[in-house]
């Protein structure tokens, strides 16, 4: 081996053997060392992010040297240095004079970029468009196409749609060139946050155009009837009422012939759930109308009926003694039994059929049919008004308020007193002699409707149209629809927001406030932090998936994706999972258990950004464009016990849906990313991703109470039998 | 006559210094030097990203401060490369600190192993990684990555006397220790 020379170290290498040494390391290199090119890229991004930042610095010097104050003064002086400074800093460039390329874009720095839209990218000259195009890279990996006006070009994702909850980094690489043929001196970067994806707006149902304010429509006269005793049928088409001269009649809500059912002596008419019967009480007897068929069925039931009505399937009826129902051998069956002093009557069953309400002398009570058990609701003359859509509470009305009651007979809600009908979308309507107002159970979106007299509403199945007495007739009108209510997720998910959005400002008193002692403990002894502090930072969230978990107490669970950022550019994010309940109290929700998921560097393949879990379907989104051919085995979700469950898995657009699932309610899942799943640049996913979720809980409206969808149902044929008569 | 690369290197020094976007050509051309050198001296792919990372942050902050003293560029970067690399191990005293490496006196498998490969260059270097971190790194600027003994000063803070008496026992204690390591044939 040569000896070593180097006459810097001709002193210190003096003798033959330090030579050689010397010259087996200065001939051969150490191995180059692993290197990820996602991290030189990366940094490279971080550090390009850091001088546009340095450099918007500068700018807002100069925005403030620049502010009207001083420009009345110094503008003509300021204007004239500038203008000299771009001629002498111009004719010290490079090429003598030859002007530098600028990109810019009007996203750049924006963290709340809308998906659907092309990313702009202006340049202060003409370029040349294949070398521009060639020297555009993205981050994640997005397939594009490119448009030109111009000197913008629009870089649209062949999907249509940005990638949701995803920061970007555009770069114009060193190799684009102007139309003269000039490169970009060093690539540029633009950098810019996309918003969360949309949700989908909650459509009211139509409601036709009122000819005047709510399209009030006189029917028919009542014949001298001083209240309304009407059933609507089930698919919201024709009112079963009775007259002043004890006549059951139908009558199409849209307006037509009345159609006698029974001409006197009629009282307590009732329509099953199914629609397809119509039972009424005369001479004594419970008489049952099947549409079909147009026959009637007398019930022969002792003792002699005062109130008869359906629950569900089920026929139930009062008489003096008690709550009576029929057997399977059509006997009768006594459910529960009535007080047996003063003057008691029935006055409702609840749609369940768990429940009557009933009057003893001036006293209001409902009945527990179960237990035979009575609770007074209010206090003396009050009356019993209406049941909410499920029977799990109910209205009644006092002399100074309209009063919402659970099954306890303890006070919900209090309400302006009227006439009161609850419709099975959860919207009251009150009624009187001047105005009809709508309201919500809770007293929220209390509102005058219209003004008129409208006694006696009583809402259609179909939430919308509703019947009352005016002068003497039959009216129908039609009710505007109230703003949708909040879902469990809504309510819970603004917590989250809130709960978040402290943390991100640092306000731990207000984050710790969502918190209940469950929630307290996981932020203090269970390895999560409120507080997030230190570089990289808290820069931003996001909610990777929502769903309800339970119902009694409403509980939802999030997974919430916490981005750390260095500068403007996100390096790593980590996820919490929070669940949340509904306090009993306060009916609020509070976070009840915290636990902290994966961290991850990114940058580093696909990332995950969105799961929607339905019971049938799980909806996932990516941040890249996916090589289809490794979604179908990349992307699995596994039960309790490990099992693949099955599942046609179809990919379009960063979208992996997989659907023909049967997710029980409360079950435990996992959703699995695998690191075969590669991106469109031929990334794979940088390590196994994992999801832990639940079988999604029935989603419904998060004002406690009990609204029903309503169900369609036969037609009835009110062509009743030999009593039949027309009337006008 | 000037070296045209120093000039080259002059100008975009200087434009970084007016635009810090202009940067982006400094990083490119320096990156792979100083992750190699850091790399040398940490031995794990995470520790090096994240000195790397901190050595081009911190370069990049510092630039407007940056004064051209007829050094290359890149002795400026090994500077605080050097002592980024100081203050991650002051910082994590429970880390393996670089001195602990190997020993030169260590046998067993080690030995085996390394008399097993025969390899000279790959003992040499086996046997840089165990000396005192300074002299390592005064050896792995010299030997590896070329450079003149000045440059080094600049980037170890030291004067050119103490390098070369950095590099002298360096090579001294390698001397030693291939005698230990020298393969019985």
């Amino acid at each position: 081996m040569s000896s070593y020379r180097d006459p810097e170290l001709e002193d210190v290498l003096q003798d033959d053997e330090l030579r050689r040494i010397a010259s087996v390391l200065s001939s051969a290199r150490a191995p180059e060392p692993p290197l990820d090119e996602a991290f030189r890229t990366g940094l490279r991004r971080q550090l390009m992010n850091e001088a546009w930042s340095m450099t918007e610095g500068r700018q807002s010097w100069w925005r403030r040297a620049f502010a009207p104050p001083g420009l009345a003064w110094a503008g003509a002086a300021a204007g004239l240095v500038l203008i000299m400074s771009v001629v002498i800093y111009t004719s010290l460039q490079p090429g003598g004079g030859v002007q530098q390329i600028i990109v810019q874009s009007p996203v750049d720095g924006d963290r709340s970029v809308a998906l659907a839209q092309p990313i702009l990218v202006k340049f202060n000259q003409p370029m040349d468009h294949p070398s521009t195009e060639a020297a555009v890279q993205i981050m994640p990996a997005t397939n594009v196409t490119f448009g030109w006006n111009e000197n913008t070009l629009a870089v649209q994702p062949s999907g249509g749609t940005l990638a949701p909850n995803t920061q970007y980094h555009v770069t114009i690489g060193s190799g684009a060139k102007t139309a003269t043929g000039k490169p970009l001196s060093s690539p540029q970067t633009i950098t810019f946050v996309t918003t969360a994806p949309p949700t989908p707006a909650v459509s009211p149902t139509p409601r036709p155009t009122p000819t005047t304010a709510l399209g009030e429509k006189q029917l028919t006269g009542l014949a001298g009837a001083h209240d309304l005793v009407a059933r609507w049928s089930t698919d919201s088409s024709s009112i079963y009422y009775l007259d002043g001269r004890g006549a059951l009649n139908v009558i199409p809500a849209k307006g037509g012939s009345v159609t006698v059912i029974a001409p006197d002596g009629a009282s307590s008419p009732a329509v099953p759930p199914t629609g397809d019967r119509l039972a009424y009480i005369r001479n004594g007897r419970v008489e049952v109308l099947t549409f079909a068929s147009g026959k009637t069925d007398e019930l022969t039931v002792t003792p002699s009926p005062t109130l008869v009505d359906w629950a569900r399937d089920r026929i139930l009826w009062a008489a003096a003694d008690g709550v009576y129902t029929q057997t399977d051998d059509r006997s009768s069956h006594q459910l529960a039994p009535l007080p047996t002093t003063g003057v008691v009557a029935v006055v409702s069953f609840s749609p369940d059929g768990s429940h009557a309400a009933y009057r003893q002398d001036q006293n209001l009570f409902l009945l527990d049919l179960a237990n035979g058990k009575s609770v007074q609701l209010g206090t003396a003359s009050a009356t019993f008004l209406g049941w909410s859509p499920g029977g799990t509470a109910l209205i009644y009305g006092t002399s100074d308020n309209d009063v919402v009651a659970n099954l306890q007979g303890v006070t919900q809600s209090t309400l302006p007193a009227g006439e009161a009908t609850w419709s099975t979308q959860d919207a009251i309507l009150i009624g009187g002699d001047t105005d009809i107002l709508q309201t919500r159970p809770d007293g929220t979106n209390l509102g005058r409707i219209s003004a008129g007299t409208f006694h006696f509403p009583a809402w259609a199945p179909n939430a919308s149209t509703f019947a009352f007495v005016r002068g003497g007739s039959l009216w129908v009108a039609t009710a505007p629809a109230l703003p949708p209510q909040p879902t469990v997720l809504d309510e819970a998910s603004v917590v989250v927001d809130t709960f978040m959005k402290a943390r991100l400002a640092g306000a731990t008193d207000q984050a710790n406030a969502l918190l209940d002692a469950n929630g307290k403990t996981a932020y203090t002894s269970g390895g999560l932090s409120l507080l997030i502090t230190g570089d990289p930072g808290f820069s931003r969230y996001y909610v990777l998936s929502s769903e309800v978990t339970g119902a009694d107490p409403d509980s939802a669970r999030f997974v919430v994706r916490l981005v750390l950022s260095h500068g403007k550019t996100d390096v790593s994010d980590q996820e919490e999972a929070l669940t949340l309940v509904r306090d009993a109290t306060s009916k609020q929700f509070v976070i009840d258990q915290a636990t902290a998921g994966a961290h991850r560097v990114l940058g580093k393949g696909a990332e995950v950004v969105s799961v929607d879990i339905q019971t049938d379907t799980v909806k996932v989104t990516f941040d890249s464009d996916l090589d289809p051919t490794t979604v179908t085995d990349g992307l699995t979700i596994v039960d309790a016990k490990g099992k693949r469950l099955d599942a046609n898995s179809s990919y379009a657009n960063r979208v992996v849906m997989l659907t023909g699932l049967n997710l029980k309610d409360g079950d435990a899942y996992r959703l699995v990313v695998l690191t075969t799943i590669r991106d469109v640049s031929g990334q794979n996913v940088a390590a196994e991703y994992d999801l832990d979720f639940f079988g999604p809980t029935a989603k419904r409206h998060g004002n406690h109470q009990d609204s029903v969808t309503p169900t369609p149902a036969p037609s009835p044929s009110p062509s009743s039998p030999s009593s039949s008569q027309a009337s006008s | 006559m000037s070296d045209p690369s120093r000039e080259d290197e002059r100008e975009l020094v200087e434009r970084a210094k007016r635009d810090p976007r202009q940067f982006g050509t400094l990083y490119d051309r320096h990156f792979q030097q100083i992750y190699r050198f850091v790399y040398s001296r940490v031995r794990e792919q995470t520790a090096a990203e994240d000195v790397t990372s901190e050595v081009f942050m911190k370069a990049l902050k510092a630039m407007p401060r940056y004064q051209d003293t007829g050094r290359p560029f890149a002795a400026w970067l090994y500077q605080i490369a050097v002592n980024a690399i100081a203050d991650r191990y002051r910082s994590l005293k429970t880390a393996q600190p670089l001195d602990d490496f190997h020993d030169l006196s260590v046998g067993g498998p080690t030995l085996e192993d390394l008399a097993a490969h025969r390899d000279e260059v790959r003992r040499i270097w086996v046997l840089v990684e165990a000396l005192p971190p300074q002299q390592r790194t005064a050896l792995v600027l010299k030997f590896q990555e070329d450079m003149k003994i000045e440059d080094i000063a600049v980037a170890m803070g030291k004067s050119p006397g103490a390098v070369k008496l950095l590099i002298h026992r360096g090579v001294t204690r390698l001397r030693e220790g291939a005698d230990t390591l020298r393969p019985v044939e």
